[in-house]
């Protein structure tokens, strides 16, 4: 039997500090199994929600499940289930990483010692150095060796590799895969595009305290623009008035004509033919980034160049 | 030349950028200094002057604290006593010698290693500051302060009707004491790696002058000289009023200053002379228990707050003798002391158990304010995120601040009673001597409450503890011998111990205190059962 009751679910949640509206009515389901992205600008709640979810603040209205239970009232309970890696690491300046591994490992609900030290080998982690002597990404490191070590059916990880160097990044990518592959569900807050589309099954998008949209990747992507720069031997035929083309600009130099249109995912295949039937000289078609999709829901539709432009900037960062 | 020219400015720039900054750090902080000192001192002098209104009165009272060596230790030896500055300066002595040092050294360590620590000084130095410019400034700032804080000191005396020119030099010799300990801190705050290393260096070596002192002053040698205490005595604004001392202060305060600067300048960024090594790679099971953890993190503190009475205890046990025999036949000593009647060594003992219960009381509104620290630097949002209940994680707190509580005062008690017994040549005191460190437990745990619930309401109001603490500290030091109305006594929870063993333990009184102290402590703990984490 497949468990099919969300790990996390949120309805219309809000939270409010003081006058400040942290939380505006967010909705949040979790599946079991999947890796979760929680994309958001800095400020736009995302913390906020966390905390709720884990019972550290009560929310001001709303419903928050987790493992279908009261997260406020039954905290420690329903935290044997799970690890949770703060966005600030906030560890004890004088004790060493070692020590400080044990203790959070001692309030978890129980911890993979074969695990934790492969992690600490692969994250090259020294576990006798103080914590006051340790940059932030290597205080980082220990949050996190911690929380991937924990014998866990869910991973809170709230911005989880900002400090981490490329290839700690890298390293921290594949460990939330096996950890995965294990059946074991993760929560990936970020602002880091890269990241959450390299690991996500499902992502929300969150802007000043509300669901923007969620859904799969592939979901998300069939609902947003494809950018396409086509350069033809010939002027193509009525390409600015086709259905689904947008933002639509040309220039003809050397004799070739450039264009360069957005286009939706269902017109696609007609377009291409009215490139086809001008000669096709170098064509390519992007398709939409989470970048994008990020973009389309916070900033005003952004040109194809610019669109293009982070569609490259993804790629390297990636 | 322009090249030079332009440098100079930017680096006059950057002096001008970082006292800016340092002084929009310290402004507030810097403000309550100025004026909560400034109103000690006021209060000090007005009262002392209401108190001791004719020559007469005065006479009594300098041959009273003369007459033995307990209260030379303790309040300093005042030159010029039989004058109403002379009282004022024995009167506020006690209070003067940890308050102005403290004034010097948290000026400085908040502006310059707490700032380095955080990364907040790197950020600076990235831009147009110079490598010495952040000490430099807080030494300014810290400086101006406590100048200003002199200039209240001589108003408020001068108020009083103590002569301008005296009021002056014992205002001048008070801040010379503080810019001493300025200049030390922040050499220190060169020297060691964390804001904590500055002040406890700078507080064990503020102990070692008041020993130096109280040795000094005791045995009448130049002991007294070697401490920073002694320089500002040995001024002696109300006896023969020796301008030329202060130039020591001066030069030992410009010659530190200077010479942290000297390494500020030269030293990498985050650097000290002392380096933490390699430690352990696994946590004791000890350490991984909710309790093991707390006892850790209070340990330190404890163990400070609990040198520092056993010091206070035993230097004032160990002089019982001399101050009895001073009490025998002159009322007006134990009169000094807060003794009114009953036997003299039960007086003294109950004198010095009040100083005590001060001790006790700011450990652990220091200890519970630590708690703070813990929520506001966001470890406590990762230890609630496991297995462990907000109560069970303030219940562990609360039961080691307690636990350390008791060591404290039984302790100082033990140290007490065995110094006295050991002076007096008479061990009969010795549990009558513990029983009134234990009858205070009531009122420490009353400010405990007032700490807790603050917590667990509004965290951001914990200073409302320390004002608190403030307040009983002001009452318990100042108000026996200045004869504060009985009102402004019965505020302070101490004053309903009953001043054992004294007077007799007042067990109504106790439990009274002690059930406003639970309900204060159940209050604490359903509150911050209630509240969001993290809130700062």
């Amino acid at each position: 039997m497949i468990d099919t009751q969300p790990v996390i679910r949120t309805e219309g949640l809000t939270k409010v500090f003081g006058k400040v509206r942290a939380l505006d009515g967010l909705d949040l389901t979790v599946r079991p199994g999947e890796v979760h992205g929680f994309l958001g600008p800095n400020g736009s709640g995302k913390s906020t929600t966390i905390r709720v979810i884990l019972g550290l603040m009560k929310a001001t209205s709303g419903r928050a499940e987790l493992f279908g239970g009261d997260p406020w009232r039954d905290a420690p309970r329903l935290h044997r289930r799970l690890a949770y890696v703060a966005g600030d690491v906030a560890l004890w300046p004088a004790l060493t990483g070692g020590q400080c591994l044990d203790i959070l490992g001692a309030t978890q609900g129980g911890v993979d010692e074969r695990r934790r030290a492969d992690l600490v080998e692969r994250f090259e982690l020294d576990p006798t150095k103080r914590v006051r002597d340790y940059s932030k990404g290597n205080r980082q490191k220990v949050a996190l060796i911690a929380a991937l070590a924990a014998d866990a059916d869910l991973l809170v990880l709230d911005e989880p590799t900002s400090g981490l160097d490329p290839l700690m990044e890298q390293a921290f990518q594949q460990c939330v895969r096996e950890r995965r592959d294990d059946g074991v569900t993760v929560l990936l807050s970020s602002h880091m595009m890269g990241e959450v589309e390299a690991l996500a099954d499902r992502v929300s998008i969150i802007r000043r305290g509300r669901t923007v949209t969620s859904g799969t990747l592939a979901d998300l992507r069939s609902r947003t623009r494809s950018v396409v720069h086509a350069v033809t031997a010939q002027k193509p035929d009525g390409l600015a008035d086709a259905d689904g083309v947008a933002d639509y600009k040309q220039d003809g130099p050397h004799g070739q004509v450039d264009s360069r249109f957005t286009i939706d995912p269902d017109h696609l295949d007609s377009v291409i033919g009215r490139l086809h039937a001008a000669e096709i000289r170098t064509l390519t078609v992007t398709p939409p980034s989470l970048d994008s999709l990020f973009l389309r829901n916070y900033g005003p539709t952004p040109d194809p160049d610019e669109a293009a432009r982070d569609e490259s900037h993804t790629e390297t960062a990636r | 030349m322009t090249d030079r020219r332009n440098g100079t400015s930017e680096r006059t720039n950057g002096l001008g950028i970082m006292l800016g900054i340092v002084g929009r750090i310290q402004r507030r902080s810097a403000l309550i200094w100025v004026f909560a000192l400034g109103a000690t001192m006021l209060g000090t002098a007005a009262a002392v002057a209401a108190l001791y209104d004719t020559p007469a009165k005065i006479h009594t009272y300098a041959e009273a604290v003369t007459s033995g060596n307990a209260l030379v230790a303790i309040n300093g030896k005042v030159e010029g006593i039989d004058s109403l500055g002379g009282v004022i300066q024995d009167e506020f002595g006690f209070m003067a010698a940890f308050l102005l040092p403290l004034l010097g050294i948290a000026l400085v360590a908040r502006s310059t290693r707490r700032e380095e620590e955080s990364g907040r000084l790197e950020l600076l130095l990235g831009g147009r500051i110079a490598r010495h410019e952040p000490a430099l400034a807080a030494l300014i700032v810290a400086t101006a302060t406590i100048a200003a804080t002199g200039m209240m000191f001589a108003i408020g005396l001068a108020v009083s009707g103590v002569p301008l020119a005296r009021s002056m030099l014992y205002a001048l010799s008070l801040a010379g004491l503080a810019f001493v300990f300025a200049g030390l801190a922040a050499l220190l705050a060169q020297l060691t790696r964390h804001a904590r290393d500055v002040y406890a260096w700078s507080l064990i070596l503020l102990a070692a002058s008041v020993v130096l002192r109280g040795v000094g002053d005791v045995t009448e040698t130049w002991l007294t000289w070697l401490s920073p205490l002694g320089w500002a005595e040995k001024a002696a604004p109300f006896g023969d009023q020796r301008w030329w001392t202060l130039a020591i202060p001066l030069a030992v305060g410009v010659t530190l200053s200077g010479a942290a600067l000297r390494l500020a300048a030269r030293r990498d960024l985050g650097s000290a002379l002392v380096r933490g090594g390699a430690g352990p790679e696994h946590a004791s099971a000890w350490l991984r228990s909710p309790i093991g953890l707390a006892i850790w993190i209070h340990r330190p503190a404890t163990l400070g707050w609990f040198a520092g009475g056993a010091l206070l205890t035993g230097a004032m046990g160990a002089l019982t003798q001399q101050a009895l025999d001073a009490m025998v036949g002159n009322s007006a000593f134990a009169e000094a002391m807060g003794i009114t009647h009953g036997r003299p060594l039960d007086g003294f003992v109950a004198a010095v158990q009040l100083y005590l219960a001060v001790i006790a009381t700011g450990y652990v509104v220091q200890a519970i304010g630590t708690l703070r620290a813990e929520e506001a630097d966001g470890r406590l949002e990762t230890r609630l995120s496991g297995t462990l209940s907000r109560t069970r994680w303030l219940a562990s707190h609360s039961l080691v601040v307690l636990a350390g509580l008791i060591v404290i005062v039984l302790g100082c008690s033990l140290v007490l009673g065995l110094a006295t017994a050991i002076s007096v040549g008479d061990m009969a005191e010795f549990g009558p001597t513990l029983s009134a460190g234990l009858a205070y437990l009531p009122a420490e745990l009353v400010l405990a409450g007032l700490a807790l619930a603050v917590y667990g309401l509004r965290p951001r109001m914990f200073p409302i503890a320390w004002a608190g603490y403030a307040a009983v500290t002001f009452i318990a030091f100042l108000g026996p011998g200045l004869k504060f109305p009985q009102w402004v006594l019965d505020l302070s929870p101490t004053t309903h111990a009953g001043n054992p063993p004294e007077g007799a333990i007042q067990f109504g009184a106790l439990t009274i205190t002690a059930a406003v102290a639970l309900a204060l402590i159940v209050m604490g703990f359903a509150a911050f059962r209630r509240r969001g984490v993290p809130q700062s």
